[in-house]
């Protein structure tokens, strides 16, 4: 365990740079406080207690930046609050009696009794009198930006400079190396280097099958066919040459996208829903996924690649399908984890923002700037004023179509379609249209023909009791307020209705509460009694088991079903749950007029009873017609073709920079901050940001500037990761000076610089990489080397690593025969059929069942429910951009792997392929097992411990052992690892 | 199992050590090596370990009361209510203030149930729960509870984690965290049918965490009690014998590849994964199975008898589990919609109908773990992630969240029993003496734990992070 942040950044400060203590020396040079180490105590007691007690309770009032400084006083700075104000100095150091703060504190009527909205906590306040009898150790000095937070510019910054990730990147001399007949390329010599240095040497090369193995694996996430390892092991040229014909077909199949676009999907946190509070469907998610493997495949630069996630909408398009990649790129400013339900809409615009500049920092950059939204970073060079002048740009950004709502909205963006397809749509909006028409139609003659429901049509009132579902009268409704009866009309629910009172108190309101029996989706229909002088904007609330609705009704126009209900939508329910309606005069233009409410099962369940023969035939035959309708319809539904639509975000109509958020608070805002990017990047220009534009533009070319000294580190540092398990630099999500330093800085940038070089190509680093003899060397090291180097950071042998979820599952589904290798598209049942932004949605998420079997890269990647063997094994949090993803070893993985039917199942299926296959002995049968599931033949050690299982069992029993025997291989330690 | 010599002495001890996979595996995330074996043992993740000081309890039930129940109609009573019932005020209704910046004129609504003095403290509770007035004596009612998160989502995700908008790690991870579990054939955090929404697995999940201290949910929300069981610890049809031998023929296999390779951490946590989990397979399902609970204590908690049947389950549930070592229970009262449970925005006598399914096997929990001697060292903690408003919603005949004051209960760990902390104004709206908020209670429920929430700390991307963030202060007022 570590001490806590906020006490520890001031004494590493002051222990690093010595800041923090000259500060306190020039300021407090007459204090009695004068050695180091007193100085940052006290400096971080007023950080940790101090700070937040002024700026949560104090500032708001007395700070010149809010332009108030009630009764003369300020406590915004150190200098204003020994100058005080009309009654004196505030705060008199090392005095407790003559400090006005403390009197006023105490609340005991002696003085002012502050802060006036209540007495602080007796905590607070003994922390503040502990404070005065330190002396009053507070750093603020006078001058920064009248805010409270904003620190000087550069104090932080001008030591963190220097850090190595914040340099231009070098072009490092080839080092000599002794063993000049291993390296094959560059790469190699720099890996040799430092062994030789370390008196070290390589690991021989691992075997053909070995090698293929982690390639395939590596590059396409699969294990290589049967095909694949036949090829291999015949192919009699070097292995140079061999290998190279290996990897340039993976590289040039999709399925290299599919692998590489989801190292990209876990940096980009991309998800399909919004997990969290109320989860969304993010349901054209899909596209961006496809995007990415596109550009993957498509070997899209990567500058480019970035350019386009961060500002599509801005870029020029040469076609028509160019546009509709680069908007549908933007997706990743999206796909955050946002609480669309958060009540204070400001607050999640910021929030949004920050998640933003936290995805953007460390996808791009590997840097955390979310810590400077409170307050300068505590040990990287970016100031508050860096974090808002990035703010700015975001918030000059739409990313929210609607942030009025209870439930917000993201945008949806119509993507360019083909003429043909918008006419597909138009025809199919006809046809649903006219199919509606007539089943409605079909309902109201079986409406009529029913005796019970023949009332309606009728001129007279309804007996609720007669009608199916639940129909309320408005006499069972719970009435608050004033409702006086009518009798006004005829075509009553039950016996009259009522219309308000308009009361000085408050609205009046009526509530009907179902009391559903059954959960499921109702109609809600409502009864009114219309009239000229009724209400135009009746408040409706329907609260239902998804959320909240509101809705206007106009009730000077006659309710359409017989002139009596008018449908408010149909909503999910659950039994015994918090349903309820509720109408309100609240706002009303006119009359508000109440005659009941009818929940009508939407699932058809409530079909009448006929007891009149007469009609039975027709009732009979019109049901048929319904039953016809309605198949009709649903089919139709289900066809709808797909308007394309996109997650994006747009500029948005109001450009304008941020102001400095005090301790990241809303509440309390400071100066703003001209927009613009990261001050300790020093050689990179920021273009100046054209009128009404927000800067994502110039934000885009400034990130992916050749002489960016991050963005090609980090991305080919985790080129690294995703080759060899760990970067050069370990911690791959942070360059910033908590990170940990790069094994080999010649070799990182050697590669940074190539890679740029090469025009950011990805594909060319991969073939660069894996063609070298680094990545050829085996897994096995002598015990000298293992103790020399256990982390094995010098790479004297290959590291091996356990495969993650996605390639587990694939190579299972692979190994029996049954992986749907299907490319892009959709892959979440259900959610065609459901509009994006409806909070219904979240319970497709919450029912869904995993069965699909296609790649695991297609598998519905929801925030709140994960397929299950994602969850076992550390699928990548889809909360924050991640490179490097847990490899965690616990037991309720081997618990997976013992007791779930999906491993069960494909141990069938694989075990199958090799029954139906004609072989003579068990033996050879056992290798082709091998083969599928371990991409090589059994070893002996291996057979003697599974053939007994075949050997022992019965004509009856054969099929169930060789099960057995597939169903241990998968559970076996080496088809969960690459080595 | 065979295997070859040199490495049996290191294997051995796997099997032998029950957690040892535990400890290997966080070798193997921490990158290092076969050489430190020998003190690796040591750092085993979920080992019991030595709090920061001499801790009042050593582990904790929460009581989960989903979607906010009502604190002015349960324990924190307000004769005002009944003189002003119906009229008309203003008040700074907190959804009103985060969408338009102002309060509105709320209907004053008076509570719907009576309340009685109860026990020799005279607490008094009111008619909705009592069963849990029959245990007063025993109860540290907390009256001056505030938190962040206007709707359900940001205030649940708050109330476990700290946080409304960020991922962090939830309470019951952070506990494990500091102290490991006593018992290592069984999870440390384990939470009793939770719910898919309102945060979901977020509100039981590690965040950055290692994985060793995810809380492991058993059933979930909508899942009848009886059917709730851990993932994966059975699934397959198969006999008792053909699980065996399958278990021994993945052992020889596993066996017979690493015995090729030199001693590897990584491995050797796989192999011992599959021990624990064969070990698991054994315990688990005995500590969720109520088969040899006494006809006495089945009644009690009223199991077999509606509607206590299924929450008298999960606490009876989590009594055993804690008996057997589990550090930390949550037990959900919830379902997986978006306004769970106790969300009654219209309707408040529905709150009867949810206080009958929870009060008896509530009550029975406590008085349990008392008779056994368990309560001194267990808090149970009973709460929602906000309360409700004194006043109807929308004029309505329901009450809206209420995040600005509320009650909750805590019981043993070494809490003041038979008394009410703190206030909330006349009208149960805000806490205004003696204010927790929920930062402060998660600093005091550590804190009993013997944890200091300063120093139990994480260092994640760069910086350390702690539940309370940067706020959180020990409520020593509420100790015995």
């Amino acid at each position: 365990m570590h001490i806590s942040l906020h006490r520890s950044f001031r004494l590493i400060r002051a222990a690093a740079f010595g800041l923090a203590a000259s500060a306190y020396g020039m300021i407090f040079a007459d204090s009695n406080f004068a050695s180091a180490a007193d100085d940052s105590k006290g400096i971080a007691f007023f950080e940790s207690k101090i700070r937040p007690i002024l700026v949560e309770h104090c500032v708001k009032c007395h700070s010149v930046e809010k332009k108030l400084s009630k009764g003369g006083l300020r406590l915004d700075s150190r200098a204003a609050m020994l100058k005080g104000g009309d009654s004196g100095p505030a705060v008199s150091p090392g005095h407790v009696e003559e400090s006005l703060l403390l009197q006023a504190v105490a609340y005991d009527g002696g003085f002012y009794d502050m802060p006036p909205d209540g007495k602080l906590k007796e905590t607070q306040i003994a922390d503040l009198r502990k404070w005065v009898e330190m002396g009053a150790p507070d750093p603020r000095e006078e001058n920064v930006s009248h805010s409270t937070v904003v620190a000087s510019s550069g104090s932080a910054g001008s030591a963190g400079k220097d850090h190595w990730a914040f340099r231009p990147v070098g072009n490092p001399p080839i080092p000599k190396v002794t063993e000049n007949s291993w390296p094959h390329d560059p790469i190699d010599r720099f890996i040799l280097y430092a062994l030789e240095k370390n008196r070290l040497k390589p690991a021989p090369p691992a075997s053909r099958l070995a090698w293929l193995r982690r390639v395939w694996f590596d590059l396409a996430g699969l294990p290589p066919t049967v095909k694949a390892i036949e090829n291999f092991l015949a192919d009699s040229r070097p292995d140079a040459e061999a290998r190279a014909t290996v990897v340039d077909a993976l590289l040039a199949s999709p399925q290299f996208g599919e692998r590489w676009g989801r190292h990209w999907l876990d940096v980009a946190r991309f998800a399909e829903s919004s997990g969290g509070g109320r989860t969304l469907l993010f349901k054209d998610a899909w596209r961006y996924r496809d995007y990415v493997i596109d550009a993957l495949n498509a070997d899209m630069p990567y500058d480019r690649f970035l350019r386009e996630q961060i500002a599509g909408d801005l870029l020029s398009a040469g076609t028509e399908s160019d546009r509709a990649r680069q908007l549908t790129a933007t997706g990743f400013l999206v796909l955050g984890p946002t609480n669309y339900e958060e009540q204070e809409k400001y607050q999640l615009r910021m929030d949004i923002i920050d998640e933003q500049l936290d995805t953007l920092g460390k996808t791009v950059m590997g840097m955390t700037i979310g810590c400077a939204r409170c307050h300068d970073h505590k040990f990287d060079p970016i100031s508050t004023r860096d974090y808002y002048a990035l703010a700015g740009i975001l918030r000059s950004t739409r990313t929210l179509a609607n942030d009025t709502d209870n439930v917000a909205r993201w945008i949806d963006t119509p993507l360019p379609a083909s003429g043909e397809l918008a006419d597909a749509i138009a025809k199919h909006q006809a046809e649903l249209e006219s199919l509606e028409t007539e089943a409605k139609r079909i309902r109201q003659e079986i409406l009529r023909l029913d005796p019970k429901t023949a009332a309606l049509s009728g001129d007279g009132p309804v007996d609720p009791a007669d009608l199916p579902g639940i129909a309320l009268d408005d006499s069972t409704a719970k009435a608050v307020g004033g409702w006086k009866p009518s009798t006004y009309g005829g075509k009553f629910l039950g016996e009259g209705a009522v219309y308000d009172e308009k009361r000085k108190d408050g609205p009046s309101t009526l509530t009907f509460d179902p009391n559903l029996a059954k959960s499921g989706k109702y109609e809600v229909r409502l009864a009114y009694v219309p009239h000229s002088n009724r209400a135009s904007n009746t408040p409706v609330t329907i609260l239902h088991a998804d959320g909240e609705e509101l809705k206007r009704v106009n009730q000077r126009e006659m309710p359409p079903l017989e002139g009596r209900f008018l449908s408010l939508g149909t909503f999910r329910f659950e039994a015994g749950g918090a349903g309820f309606v509720l109408v309100s005069n609240e706002g009303a233009d006119g009359a508000v007029s109440v005659d009941g409410v009818w929940f009508l099962p939407a699932d058809g369940s409530a079909e009448t009873q006929v007891t009149d023969e007469k009609d039975a035939s027709r009732l009979t035959e019109v049901r048929k017609e319904l039953a016809a309708t309605e198949k009709k319809l649903k089919a139709l539904r289900a066809s709808t073709p797909v308007r394309p639509l996109a997650m994006t975000v747009r500029e948005h109509e109001k450009i304008e920079d941020s102001p400095v958020h005090i301790r990241g608070n809303i509440k309390t805002l400071g100066a703003r901050v001209p927009r613009g990017a990261l001050s300790v990047i020093e050689g990179v220009s920021f273009s100046e940001i054209p009128e009404h534009s927000s800067g994502r533009l110039q934000l885009a070319q400034w990130l992916t500037d050749p002489n960016h000294p991050l963005t090609a580190r980090v991305m080919v540092n985790r080129i690294w990761l995703w080759l060899f398990g760990d970067g050069l630099v370990r911690s791959s999500d942070n360059f910033g000076t908590t990170g940990e330093q790069p094994t080999h800085p010649e070799l990182l940038d050697h590669l940074a610089a190539r890679f740029v070089a090469d025009g950011w190509s990805v594909k060319s680093l991969v073939r660069t990489i894996v063609l070298s003899e680094t990545y050829a060397m085996a897994d096995s090291a002598t015990p000298e080397a293992i103790a020399a180097d256990p982390e094995n950071r010098l790479l004297a042998r290959f590291p091996r690593r356990r495969l993650d979820a996605e390639s587990l599952r694939d190579a299972m589904l692979m190994a029996a025969g049954s992986l749907d290798m299907t490319l892009g598209g959709p892959n979440i049942l259900g959610a065609k059929a459901i509009d994006a932004n409806d909070s219904g949605a979240g319970s497709i998420e919450y029912g869904y069942k995993f069965e699909d079997v296609r790649r695991s890269v297609y598998t519905p990647a929801f925030r709140n429910k994960r397929q299950e063997l994602f969850e076992a094994f550390d699928f990548a949090d889809v909360n924050q951009p991640i490179a490097r993803r847990e490899r965690s070893t616990v037991a309720p993985q081997a618990l997976f792997f013992l007791n779930h039917p999906f491993v069960r199942q494909m141990a069938e299926t694989t075990a199958k392929r090799v029954l139906d296959e004609i072989i003579s002995d068990e033996r050879t049968r056992l290798d082709r097992l091998s083969l599928l599931i371990l991409s090589r033949p059994a070893t002996d050690a291996e057979a003697a411990a599974l053939l007994p299982v075949v050997r022992n069992a019965s004509a009856e029993t054969r099929r169930q052992a060789w099960t057995e025997v597939a169903h241990a291989l998968f559970a076996s330690v080496e088809f969960r690892y690459v080595h | 199992m065979p295997h070859d010599p040199s490495t049996s002495s290191r294997r051995q001890l796997l099997k032998s050590t029950a957690c040892g996979f535990g400890a290997l595996a966080w070798t193997a995330l921490r990158g290092e090596n076969a050489a430190a074996s020998g003190s690796s043992l040591s750092i085993n993740p979920l080992a019991d370990k030595v709090p920061h000081f001499r801790p009042r309890a050593k582990r904790v039930i929460f009581l989960f009361m989903s979607g906010g129940p009502s604190q002015v109609d349960s324990f924190d009573p307000k004769p005002l209510l009944d003189r002003t019932d119906g009229r008309t005020m203003h008040f700074n209704d907190p959804r009103s203030v985060a969408k338009t910046g102002q309060g509105a004129p709320q209907r004053v609504m008076k509570a719907l149930w009576k309340f009685k003095n109860y026990g020799e403290s005279g607490l008094p509770v009111s008619d909705l729960f009592p069963h849990m007035g029959s245990v007063a004596d025993d109860l540290c009612v907390v009256r001056s509870m505030a938190t962040e998160g206007v709707a359900h989502g940001p205030a649940t995700i708050f109330m476990h984690t700290g946080s409304t908008a960020f991922v962090r790690p939830s309470m019951g991870s952070w506990v494990t965290y500091g102290l490991g579990t006593e018992n290592e054939n069984l999870p440390g955090f384990v939470s009793l049918s939770p719910a898919l929404g309102n945060g979901g697995p977020r509100n039981y999940g590690n965040a950055f965490l290692p994985a060793a201290y995810q809380g492991t949910p058993v059933g979930r929300a909508g899942i009848p009690a009886k059917e709730s069981t851990f993932k994966n610890i059975a699934g397959l049809p198969q006999s008792s014998d053909d699980r065996r031998r399958q278990f021994e023929t993945i052992r020889r296999l596993n066996a017979a590849q690493t015995s090729a390779y030199a001693e590897d951490s990584e491995w050797d946590a796989v192999l011992a994964s599959y021990e624990l989990a064969w070990r698991m397979q054994t315990a688990a399902p005995s500590v969720l199975d109520l088969a040899g609970e006494s006809q006495a204590t089945l009644k009690l908690y009223g199991i077999g008898e509606e509607p206590t049947d299924n929450y008298g389950r999960l606490c009876l549930m989590a009594r055993r589990l804690v008996e057997s070592g589990v550090r930390y229970v949550q037990v959900n009262y919830t379902d997986n919609t978006n306004n769970p449970s106790w969300d009654q925005h219209s309707n408040m006598p529905k709150h009867e109908d949810h206080a009958r399914a929870v009060d008896k096997p509530v009550a029975a929990l406590v008085r349990d773990l008392k008779a056994r001697g368990l309560l001194e060292d267990t808090i149970v903690w009973w709460g929602g992630e906000f309360g409700r408003t004194p006043y109807a919603q929308q004029n309505g005949t329901g009450r809206d969240h209420n995040p600005g004051g509320f009650s909750v209960w805590l019981a043993g760990g070494g809490f003041k029993a038979g008394t009410a902390f703190g206030a909330t104004d006349e009208y149960g709206f805000q806490a205004v003496e003696n204010r927790v908020h929920m930062h402060d209670l998660h600093a005091t429920i550590l804190h009993a734990m013997g944890l200091d929430h300063e120093r139990l700390t994480f260092r994640h991307a760069g910086r350390d992070f702690r539940l309370t963030d940067v706020h959180g202060e020990v409520v020593h007022g509420l100790f015995a």
